[in-house]
């Protein structure tokens, strides 16, 4: 019962949480400018970027995982409480982007971390983002309803 | 004196500055580099574009049957930088300014455009040459372009001819 309610009233308010990993900061610039211009302005689909991993439902990932952070991004991820919906923001971590073939770089990133929504671009503009986000929370919605997670 | 006063009225003739994007359309500049597009009807298979390509996302294969090449962009691989649009010489390939690609995670190594390219036949012998569309014509094959249409060997075999006619005639006229 209380289960219920809080399913359909949670996709309400998806919070954000921003993984690194090994990014070049232009698609962190890009998910800055989503949530802090109000030109923009991701919270009007009730979402917030959160601090911790802890308290994160939707997992924006940029980068391409190069192997030094390669570990911690796992761990980080792992702390994420399921249902959780990755997306996967610009170029790199499904392809490698303009650093694939290099030696520190360990995408594509599905081999590691399940990967729900692809926003492609290098990188991509902010109402792709938001459009991303928006089928994000879709996904998200679903798998609340059903109790399914992304790697089950 | 109360400057937030000009502010309010500011704000309040001129309406929110959020964009309304998911709810409602939004604007998008002309000359924005979304997609890139090929027009298969204008490739002349140089593979200028897949030289160029900064993300290597380009990639040519040759069907099986030898009858012409798929062109294949990976949009999940191109950086948009546009170098392919800006290097092709009949302006086959395009940005275009679409942006809306966000899509699925199972879609993500399908996500590419694809487009076969016939190649060419020799107007003489029939023998497979590089295609010949009307923009390169008029670039490269506007003196003579009947022998443009022909494969290298025919090229050779017309030239030759020509030379030797010339020839005959010029040696006609000494006597």
């Amino acid at each position: 019962m209380l289960n219920k309610f809080i399913n359909k009233i949670a996709p309400r308010s998806p919070w954000l949480y921003r993984l690194n990993a090994g990014s070049c900061n232009g698609c962190d610039v890009e998910l800055a400018t989503v949530a802090l211009i109000p030109r923009y302005d991701v919270e009007r689909l009730g979402c917030k970027y959160c601090g911790s991993p802890r308290h994160a439902d939707i997992v924006l990932i940029s980068g391409p995982l190069t192997s030094r952070v390669r570990d911690k991004v796992l761990r980080v991820y792992d702390e994420i409480p399921h249902p959780k919906v990755t997306l996967a923001c610009g170029a790199c971590p499904v392809s490698g982007g303009v650093y694939r073939d290099s030696y520190t770089v360990n995408s594509p990133i599905d081999q590691y971390i399940p990967i729900d929504v692809v926003v492609p671009g290098c990188p991509p503009r902010p109402h792709a983002i938001i459009e991303g986000v928006a089928l994000a929370l879709e996904i998200w919605r679903k798998r609340l309803e059903e109790g399914t997670c992304s790697r089950s | 004196m109360l400057p937030f006063l000009k502010v309010l009225a500011r704000n309040l003739r001129q309406g929110p500055s959020t964009d309304p994007f998911p709810f409602a359309p939004t604007y998008t500049p002309a000359r924005f580099r979304g997609r890139a597009e090929l027009d298969a009807e204008q490739c002349i298979l140089c593979g200028i574009c897949r030289h160029v390509c900064a993300a290597g996302a380009i990639q040519f294969r040759a069907a099986e049957d030898g009858s012409g090449m798929e062109f294949r962009v990976w949009h999940n691989s191109c950086t948009y930088c546009g170098l392919c649009a800006h290097y092709c010489p009949t302006k086959a390939i395009r940005m275009t300014n679409d942006w809306h690609l966000s899509h699925k995670g199972e879609d993500m190594y399908s996500f590419a455009e694809t487009k076969f390219v016939k190649l060419g036949q020799c107007a003489e012998c029939g023998a497979t040459i590089q295609p010949r569309p009307a923009a390169i014509v008029e670039k490269l094959g506007a003196r003579y372009p009947e022998r443009f249409m022909l494969c290298p060997k025919c090229k050779r075999e017309t030239l030759a001819n020509h030379a030797a006619s010339r020839k005959v005639i010029r040696v006609e006229e000494a006597r």
